[in-house]
């Protein structure tokens, strides 16, 4: 496909984002994908990922494919299929406790040493809600995790998982520092060429004699 | 692949609920779903390793994470370990770093290593290799276009976690040299090296192929029942030595000369039915890594569905009176139903390991070539097979050898591993696959050097204005150069291992081996067994294609469940056309297309044989 290059012409790009951090990350997930779909349903999750798709400009479509943990990294059992080709994370933080940075901080460790090296990171504090209802309740400022997320190149939000604040603005700068041109136009040259398996007739059942 | 069924239980007592008859229907009007509450999103995970598990799986092999997928999804609470730090155990794919330990605790018979042995490892500069740049497989696979496995991946969505891509070229080694296979009416025609003898008699028997299971055709086979397929190609299609080698070991992938009548056809009409059913090639492989990455993907599909996962995690015991199975970590977890396990992680003094009496020998070698002389035009990877007696050896077996160039993003570029395995046993399989190894060498660089095999980086190709392509003249002037002498073949990295089964060759795994029932003692002079009633699933078979691994989890399946009706009975609506509206816009530009000529696939490969001979 080598069409011309037209400013004009509606662009859309698919980016692997991967959670990773406390066990709420599920939620802002849920959080994240419910707001735009009223009629969504959980039956089209179980298989594979949840997508979720945003306008970022008039003519740009950014699609992101969310994987979850599925619980894998609980005992440090996330496979290498996990951070193959992510080319985001969203490494979630509880607002209210001191140690789930540093546990946020571990899996940014994790990433930097399995994930392609131009991985987006976005560290990600939650409860927001919480600790604007109570500033008292906030053990991480935001001052010192906004200051290690600048240190190592970071995103930084603070969001709420459970009224929703913050969440799409946060997926949306993520997108804007992905690469889409590159993807919308992929470099040239010799490619290997991966096959797309639903493609033909899935439901042939007769299968191999085997 | 045929194997005898054992007659369906006539009581369904002992079955367990379906998913859908466990869980009351949904109230709100939707159709009631088939689907468990997702792990992390609608119920919240429980930190602690659960004290209960209706199933342990012990061991991430691919059969053992079928199993575990599909369990998960109808419904079992499924608890899967580990006894490494990676995912795939018996066929995982490992960086060289992990190999190195692999090879360590094979010599040194760690518990957990079992089914392996001799292994020697051989890494001439170790400063060269980057670890993580390469995912050696250690029992690599090809799947074809049409098979169980492939049915199961779309289904079960666990395709969507990796990528796939094609193989067509199958090479057959004969007089010192490659040929390649002509399987479709027009390579068979403009073939020059075929008589037109022998090509009436190749379209002959592809035909035949075609219309085995026809009353006559079946007869015919009948009648030949003591003959070998070798002697029934000869005798009834007038095929001679090069072309029965092609079909028998190229075509059929034959690991052994000792193959039946019905089973030789029934391979080779393996690789013709799956020729075109994604595109015009027969077999694929998974990105990455073969058996190892796809464990992961049915793990991943098992965790979604609620499985608990431990790696570096350990059997210890089994306790068959109280049900408590004890692990290296210090904990326990009560199992109300089954304990399977890989013969690899037994236990500590099991006594029930199943006997392996079959071996593959295995040399896996990285080359500093990219070895594209050998793959199809947009591939990475290529077969490559020698025949029985086709050695210097005068190889009882043939040697089967897989190469996978850095397009299947398991080595760097520029470099390819070459994976040579056969069913010879001891010291006569080592020299078999050495020598077949030699032929390799000689062959790629005498056909690298006739070509222009040369090296380029991105930088050297020029992209002009209007798209055309050109290559950094000075470098092609400079590697014509390099021709002249002859180069020697680098091997960065080598490794031979002998690996033991219980599967026969062409065999599938026969139900009986996973039989607990009989009465096993559960105690001996020493105290409690750990493993009597533990049911072992088996270590991977000599097949170099996935077919019998389907059939295996499913009998395992049968064993826990009491019948495989419901495995993997879940019906995923299609997220993509349902959810995303938005996207439609710009619909065709998925990553991962990518085939031109969608009417000529269309077209079966039966339809290419309607034609008067």
């Amino acid at each position: 496909m080598s069409a011309p290059i037209n400013t004009e012409e509606p662009r859309f790009a698919q980016f692997k984002l991967v959670l990773l951090g406390e066990s709420a990350v599920g939620k802002v997930l849920h959080r994240f994908v419910k707001d735009s779909f009223d009629d969504f349903r959980e039956s089209t999750i179980g298989a594979a990922f949840l997508t979720q798709t945003i306008l970022l400009d008039h003519n740009t479509t950014v699609k992101f494919e969310i994987w979850d943990t599925a619980g894998q990294e609980r005992y440090k059992s996330l496979a290498p299929m996990y951070y193959r080709n992510a080319n985001c994370a969203l490494v979630v933080f509880d607002l209210t406790k001191q140690e789930s940075l540093e546990k946020a901080k571990s899996w940014i460790k994790e990433l930097q040493r399995q994930a392609n090296s131009d991985i987006v990171i976005a560290l990600t504090g939650n409860k927001l809600d919480l600790v604007q209802e109570d500033e008292g309740a906030r053990e991480v400022s935001e001052d010192e995790a906004r200051a290690y997320a600048n240190e190592l190149g970071l995103l930084y939000f603070e969001v709420s998982a459970k009224t929703g604040q913050e969440i799409k603005e946060s997926f949306k700068s993520i997108a804007e520092k992905l690469p889409i041109e590159e993807k919308v136009n992929p470099r040239q040259g010799r490619r290997s060429r991966n096959v797309d398996l639903s493609r033909p007739n899935t439901n042939d059942q007769q299968a191999c004699g085997c | 692949m045929s194997y005898v069924t054992e007659p369906r239980r006539p009581s369904m007592v002992d079955r367990r609920p379906s998913m859908a008859e466990r869980r009351p229907s949904m109230a709100n009007g939707r159709k009631p779903s088939v689907i468990p509450q997702l792990a992390g999103i609608e119920k919240p995970i429980s930190p602690q390793t659960p004290e209960t598990c209706d199933v342990l799986i012990c061991g991430t092999g691919l059969v053992e994470s079928i199993l575990a997928a599909a369990l998960a999804w109808q419904g079992s609470n499924v608890l899967h370990v580990d006894s490494n730090p990676y995912y795939g155990d018996t066929c995982a794919t490992l960086t060289i770093d992990q190999l190195k330990d692999w090879v360590h605790s094979v010599n040194q018979h760690t518990p957990g290593f079992q089914g392996f042995s001799k292994a020697l490892l051989y890494i001439p500069r170790p400063q060269d290799l980057v670890s993580r740049d390469y995912g050696i497989d250690l029992t690599p696979r090809v799947v074809f276009a049409r098979s169980d496995l492939m049915s199961l991946l779309t289904k079960s969505r666990v395709h969507m976690y990796l990528e796939f891509q094609s193989l067509s070229n199958f090479h057959t080694f004969e007089n010192d040299s490659f040929g390649k296979l002509q399987t479709s009416k027009e390579d068979i025609f403009t073939d020059q090296s075929l008589s037109l003898a022998t090509k009436r008699h190749l379209m002959k028997f592809l035909k035949f192929i075609f219309e085995y299971d026809s009353l006559d055709n079946l007869a015919l086979v009948e009648s030949y029942k003591d003959k070998s397929i070798q002697d029934f190609l000869q005798d009834r299609f007038k095929l001679d030595g090069p072309q029965i080698n092609e079909l028998v070991y190229s075509l059929g992938l034959s690991a052994s000369p000792d193959i039946s009548i019905p089973e030789g056809l029934s391979r080779i009409r393996r690789y013709l039915v799956s020729f075109n059913v994604l595109g015009q090639f027969p077999v694929l492989f998974s990105k990455y890594g073969g058996p190892g990455e796809v464990s992961q993907g049915f793990c991943r599909s098992a965790a979604v569905a609620g499985s608990t996962y431990k790696l570096n995690c350990a059997l210890q015991s089994f306790d068959p009176k109280t049900k408590l199975a004890k692990f290296s970590d210090g904990t326990s977890a009560h199992v109300t139903e089954k304990v399977v396990c890989s013969p690899s992680q037994a236990p500590p003094h099991a006594s029930y390991v199943p006997e392996m009496k079959y071996e593959i020998t295995r040399l896996i070698t990285v080359v500093k070539k990219s070895c594209r002389e050998w793959m199809a035009e947009n591939e990475t990877a290529a077969i490559v097979v020698f025949p029985t007696a086709s050695l210097s050896t005068n190889n009882k077996y043939p040697v089967q050898v897989l190469i996978m160039g850095a397009g299947t993003g398991t080595c760097p570029v520029n470099q390819c591993v070459w994976y040579l395995s056969t069913i010879q046993k001891g010291e006569v399989a080592r020299k078999d696959l050495e020598a077949a190894l030699l032929k390799l060498e000689d062959s790629i660089l005498r056909e690298s050097e006739d070509g222009f095999d040369v090296s380029l980086d991105p930088e050297d190709i020029i992209v002009k204005p209007d798209g055309a392509t050109v290559i950094n003249s000075v470098k092609l002037g400079k590697s014509f150069k390099d021709f002249v002498p002859k180069e020697k073949l680098q091997y960065l990295f080598k490794l031979c291992f002998t690996q033991h089964t219980a599967v026969p060759p062409f065999g599938v795994v026969s139900s009986s081996l996973f039989d607990t029932s009989a009465e096993k003692p559960t105690t001996d002079g020493s105290g409690v067994i750990p493993d009597s009633t533990v049911i072992y699933s088996n270590m991977p078979s000599t097949e170099i294609s996935y077919d019998g691994v389907v059939t295996e989890a499913k009998l395992l399946y049968e064993k826990i469940v009491g019948s495989d009706d419901d495995f993997f009975d879940v019906d995923f609506e299609n997220e993509d056309e349902d959810n995303d509206t938005l996207t439609d816009v710009a619909a065709g530009d998925e990553d991962a297309i990518i085939d031109d000529d969608e009417e000529e696939h269309s077209k079966a490969f039966k339809d290419e044989m309607d034609f008067d001979l």
